[in-house]
Parts: structure tokens; sequence; C-alpha cells
């Protein structure tokens, strides 16, 4: 097996929750998580701005045999659809991997963890905010 | 000529191959701005490498994969490019490398990526690529064009690859059904140009076209640059006036119209 590699950032040209934060201020916030993490980031990939588009996501899930993991920008980057996400976590951990979320600071090592940001993701989806 | 014609015969040319290759070459307008940005590269990558200043910058660079290992690349690459950018008199020179064809392409009131980027790809490493894709699909404007300059010569796999333009829509339309983008390769892979340019040249193409690398399985080095231009009225995108694009050459009648009030105050 290939000698794994440091954390690839993800990044994205898409707003989240109707927020748009300049793509150069996404990957200081990357580094800056990765440094205090004490994680190696190797330099981010950016997702497209097609609304729905995944494919770069995929691509790096296809890359995990060389990571050690990932870091989003943002776990709201993640699908919206929430059987998509699960084969996402399953493939991150299947593969020995972890996934972290730079803003949110929070992380799946493993499947206990996955809760926590699922709670997240559902609590945005039917919270208001003013 | 015609004297009917708007433009001069050379810029005509010039459009007409961009509009139906997607990309055009040309010899640097300024060869010691480019000779220069390529000494002060190397230096840097001597100064990172703690290797004395080379008498020959091209070698160098070129062969700079006998000195450093893939996992010590990206520091290598921050270092150069941060030295670079440094350089008060980087961004007006790779102006000048390529002003000749940025007007006739773009316009003559421009703006400029504020930062330019480094890309050196080591002989078969396969860490520091570039996926498929068009920069207007991660936050790039259509109006945008890429400046594309190599520090050493390039060619094949050296280089990087475009998909013509009269396949691109095509292609386009087909990207939905595709699970990634290494899937988007594979599909366009046999249309792909790869675009060989001797060191002394620079290209200017259009971003908007899919276009990307692979591993390098040539001898050398790749080192290149890359810098986005646009005219400064045109449509942004994600990468934004000010914290992406500061304009270089906005013109006297720009400013005057943009200040400019009609006369007020009438109650007729």
């Amino acid at each position: 097996m290939a000698e794994r590699s440091g954390h690839r950032g993800y990044i994205g040209a898409r707003p989240l929750n109707g927020s748009r934060t300049p793509q150069h201020v996404q990957n200081i916030v990357i580094r800056d998580y990765a440094r205090r993490k004490n994680l190696q980031y190797l330099l981010s990939a950016v997702e497209h701005i097609m609304p729905g588009s995944y494919m770069i996501l995929e691509d790096l899930l296809d890359e995990l045999p060389r990571l050690n993991g990932l870091i989003c920008y943002s776990i709201f980057m993640l699908p919206p659809d929430e059987r998509r996400r699960r084969e996402i976590y399953d493939r991150v951990l299947r593969e020995g991997c972890d996934l972290h979320a730079a803003v949110e600071e929070i992380a799946i090592a493993s499947k206990d963890d996955i809760g926590a940001v699922e709670d997240i993701l559902l609590v945005n989806k039917y919270a208001t905010i003013l | 000529m015609t004297d009917t014609a708007f433009l001069q015969p050379d810029e005509q040319g010039l459009a007409d191959r961009f509009m139906s290759e997607g990309f055009v070459t040309r010899a640097a307008d300024d060869r010691a701005g480019l000779d220069r940005i390529q000494r002060r590269a190397a230096e840097l990558a001597a100064d990172y490498l703690r290797l004395p200043h080379a008498n020959d910058p091209y070698d160098l660079l070129e062969t700079i994969h006998s000195r450093v290992t893939p996992d010590k690349l990206n520091g290598l690459r921050m270092h150069v490019i941060g030295g670079l950018n440094a350089e008060p008199w980087l961004r007006p020179t790779y102006f000048r490398l390529a002003r000749s064809t940025i007007e006739a392409i773009v316009g003559n009131e421009l703006c400029m990526q504020r930062r330019v980027n480094l890309s050196i790809q080591l002989p078969a490493d396969d860490s520091s690529l570039l996926a498929t894709h068009s920069d207007v699909w991660s936050g790039d404007s259509p109006f945008e064009v890429v400046v594309w300059v190599p520090l050493v010569d390039v060619f094949r796999t050296k280089s990087m690859f475009l998909l013509p333009p009269q396949l691109n829509g095509e292609m386009q339309d087909r990207m939905a059904s595709l699970r990634s983008a290494e899937e988007l390769y594979k599909t366009i892979k046999p249309h792909l140009v790869w675009i060989d340019i001797p060191y002394g040249h620079v290209m200017v193409f259009n971003q908007t076209l899919m276009h990307g690398n692979r591993v390098n399985e040539e001898k050398g080095t790749r080192w290149s640059m890359n810098c986005r231009f646009k005219s400064i009225m045109s449509p942004y995108a994600d990468k934004r006036f000010g914290e992406f694009f500061e304009p270089i050459s906005l013109r006297p009648a720009t400013r005057i119209g943009m200040r400019y009030k009609l006369p007020g105050g009438f109650n007729g």
C-alpha cells in the first residue's frame, strides 16, 4: 500500500447558508485548523460552483488511500442528502481516514462521531436564523 | 488591409486563432523581463535548498527533481512564489510579457489577479496534479483569460492540456452524468491538445475550456506561472474585484465617467 501523507483541504465556490467566504480566507481557516490540530495540510481542492455538483469531493474520496484524511472548510459543504453523506462517512472511515470541518471544529474519526455532525446539519435544516 | 476594417490584420488573426483554438502562444514581449523572473525564481529555489546561486537558472530549475523530494516540494513552491510576489516589479513585468496579446484578446482597460501562481511538477510525481477543470467552475468569471508562462521548455506531459472549443460545449453537456473529475478526464482524453511551448514564449488561453495536467512523464521538471486578467468593467463571479483582482490600467475616460454627476436641482 502506498504511504499515506497529510490531510487534503476542501473548499468551495458556492455560498454556504447564504454567506460567501472568499476562497483564500477558507484556506486560511483550514491551514490554521491544521496547524492547531497538528495535521499536515495539503493544498485544497475547490468544489464546483454549479449547484449539486460534488465531482471534486468524489475525486478526494478516490484519493483517500493516499491520505490521512480530509479537512472541509465547513461541514455544510457536504451533500444535503443524508444517505449520501452517510456513504461518505463510511467511505472515509473504511479507508482508515478522518474527516474534519474547520469552521465548526468538529471531526469524524469513528462511527461514534457521526451523530454530533448529523445533529448540527439537522438543526440547521429546521432552525431559523434571524 | 481594407480601409473598412477596425482592427489591424495581426490583431484580427490573433483573435481568430484564440476563438478557434482556445489559446495563442507567442514570443514574450519583454524577453529580458522573463529572464529576470526566471533568474529570481532560481535564486529563491537555491536559497530554500541552501545551494549557491546558479550561473544557469534554466538548468537549476529543470533539474530541481534531483535536489528535492515530492514531500518537500510544496515548501519549496511556497518559498519561491512568496518571494516572487514580494518583488514590486513582478506583476508589472509579468503583464509586459504578454501585453500585446492581452490587449488584443481582452482589451486595454484591465484588472489583474493580485497574486501570480506557480506550479512545479517533478517527473513522475502525482502529488501536485490539477484535475480536469474550467476555472469558471471554481468561481472565476467567464470574461477572464489566463496568461500561462513556462520557465523551462514544456511539451507533452510536461505541459498542460486543453479541450478545443469545438468540443467543450458537448462535453459540458455530459458532465452531470459523470461521477468525478477523473471520469471527466477519461471521457475527454481522446480529444485533448497538449500544448508545446519553448522557454521564451507565453500562452494566453481561454480558461472556460476544460484543461489540466497529468503526471509529468518527461525527464525535466516543469515550472510554470499563471495569472488571470480581465476587462475591468466586465462581470465578476466569485473571484471578486479588490480581494482577487486589482485594476492595472484604469483609463481617464472611465475615471471621469465614474465620478460624473448630471446637473440637478430642476423643478420643472
